[in-house]
């Protein structure tokens, strides 16, 4: 039993495959020089080696605005996994051929306080994978319509600055981030503008909104509207199981994973399956998808609170 | 610009002369790192993660006698008023890395760990002045979670000379006001200055004054710092069941 093995210390766990040769051994010492025997063993009995089912996400959390500098920001944390996003906005001109479009650009960070493995110097393998990642969601989804980032079509637009820190990396790398980058959107507090004397764009501070000579205000709308919200979730392949939410551990051991993005309208936004050993059958791709529609009804659930939460204070 | 109220005698926050701001440290923040510590003075948030001693990663600066210690300071892009896209080797960023490395070395027991490494980041989430001082606070936590033996802890906290009136612990409006600004570490216990630095000029006799406050501010964090270890050795005792 699952519960038997975790227990004490000199079990006889003499499992498939290179644990034969054990006997008795430390159930530590196993994990380490035999992963993959001591995972498999746990999964005979649908369970992990965290006393979560197969298909169950780990506890996620989410705060908005932990950051009082920025826009909008948002703090989440999926198990241990922990995601800090930022946005902050600035005017620029907008473009030639887009003059009523304002534009967004999104950068993911893994500072080497995240993971032992990250070394000061050189970036993460991950990291630009995941930038991209979540730049190509964020766009293909629509979320964002970019013609409400316009201030005066032609002249001055928002320029809206995504910074995403990875301040712990325990797996599910970009579940988080996409989870922090849409709490943090959902959190945005777009500043009052007015145009000065001399036709730039300066801000404007909330008291002088009382004040009788109210300059003229460019726009009137302080929060972004979100359309269509892309959730995601990360999934293990290995054998016929499939493992929702993998720790780091179990992404180091069975390295097959499939990333699921759907939309609040139940539309398939991406597919990412990166090669592995394990080949996945569609039947395989359409379970996945029915866990990442459980896990997206969670994550509204987790998100509305969050928002009802601040709302209050 | 007023720094300090004639009247009410009053900073632009609200706090007297002598005030510090409020400071906040918790431990164990990074669960990944074997030492982590997140450390606030007043708006300034700093996170600080220590990895080691572990194997030395380049064998080429492996020291035979004692550790090899190592310090990345680095600010997120979004930690300052503007948004300004940081370059992780600039000359700021890397002045302040070899500053809290040499203020950590002066206290680690590096001889007790030969031929190992120890690493530590230091991460700004929020700036607000006084990062230098929170860094170097938020790094003495996370050594002593991570078990790095050390002679005592180091503590640093900065005092500045405005509108003729030492102040502690300056924020950014008054950092950027362009007076002396004295950042100071000292080992607490022994009463001892490992880090001093000061730009601008200042007259010796109230140089000597605002030094001398920046200790008493060193001295309250040092304060503050071990009732923190103090509470975290408790809970550790309980969950063991001492």
């Amino acid at each position: 039993m699952a519960a038997a093995s975790t227990s004490g210390s000199g079990r006889d766990i003499g499992g498939s495959g290179g644990g034969s040769a054990a006997g008795e051994m430390e159930v530590e010492a196993y994990r380490r020089l035999f992963p993959l025997p001591f995972y498999e063993r746990h999964l005979l009995d649908s369970v992990r080696p965290d006393a979560r089912p197969l298909h169950r996400a780990r506890d996620t959390s989410v705060v908005l605005g932990p950051v009082a500098s920025a826009d909008g920001s948002a703090l989440v944390k999926i198990g241990d996994t922990t995601m800090l996003a930022a946005i902050k906005l600035e005017v620029m001109t907008p473009s030639a051929d887009a003059p009523d479009e304002g534009s967004l650009a999104i950068e993911f960070h893994m500072p080497p306080i995240c993971s032992p493995i990250v070394r000061p110097g050189r970036p993460a393998e991950v990291a630009p994978v995941i930038s991209k990642q979540l730049s190509d969601v964020i766009v293909s989804s629509q979320m964002i319509n970019l013609k409400e980032l316009s201030l005066i079509s032609g002249k001055a637009a928002w320029m809206a600055y995504l910074d995403i820190y990875c301040l712990n990396a325990d797996g599910s790398l970009f579940d988080a981030a996409l989870l922090s980058a849409i709490a943090a959107f959902s959190h945005l507090q777009i500043p009052l503008v007015s145009l000065s004397d001399d036709g730039k764009v300066v801000a404007v501070s909330g008291d002088l909104l009382e004040d009788e000579s109210t300059p003229e205000l460019v726009n009137k709308e302080r929060k972004l509207l979100l359309h269509s919200i892309p959730f995601s979730l990360t999934c293990i392949l290995h054998k016929k199981y499939i493992l929702a939410d993998p720790t780091a551990e179990e992404e180091s051991i069975m390295e097959t994973s499939i990333t699921v993005v759907l939309d609040s309208s139940e539309q398939l936004v991406s597919i990412y399956k990166p090669g592995g050993p394990v080949l996945a059958q569609t039947s395989t791709v359409k379970d996945c998808i029915v866990l990442t529609k459980h896990r997206m009804k969670e994550l509204q659930n987790i998100l509305e609170e969050s928002l009802s939460a601040m709302e209050v204070v | 610009m007023e720094y300090l109220d004639s009247l009410t005698g009053f900073r632009l926050d609200g706090r007297r002369p002598n005030d510090m701001r409020q400071i906040r440290g918790e431990i164990g923040v990074v669960a990944k790192a074997d030492g982590s510590a997140l450390f606030e003075m007043g708006n300034t948030k700093v996170i600080a993660a220590v990895y080691g001693p572990r194997e030395v990663q380049n064998k080429s600066q492996q020291i035979n006698n004692q550790a090899l210690v190592r310090c990345e300071y680095s600010m997120a892009n979004f930690s300052t008023g503007d948004r300004a896209r940081r370059p992780k080797g600039d000359r700021r960023s890397t002045e302040i890395s070899l500053v809290i490395r040499q203020t950590m070395e002066a206290c680690i027991l590096t001889h007790l760990m030969p031929r190992s490494q120890i690493d530590i980041f230091v991460q700004v989430l929020q700036a607000d002045g006084g990062t230098r001082s929170a860094c170097i606070n938020a790094a003495t936590l996370a050594l002593a979670d991570a078990g790095v033996p050390m002679c005592d802890i180091v503590t640093s906290c900065s005092a500045g000379y405005l509108s003729s009136t030492p102040l502690l612990d300056l924020n950014y409006i008054e950092d950027s006001a362009g007076g002396p600004d004295v950042t100071v570490g000292i080992l607490a216990k022994m009463d001892k200055v490992t880090l001093l630095q000061m730009a601008a000029k200042l007259p010796i006799d109230i140089f000597e004054n605002v030094m001398q406050l920046a200790i008493e501010g060193c001295k309250a964090i040092a304060q503050y710092i071990r009732g923190v270890l103090l509470e975290n050795t408790k809970q550790l005792e309980c969950c063991r069941g001492v």
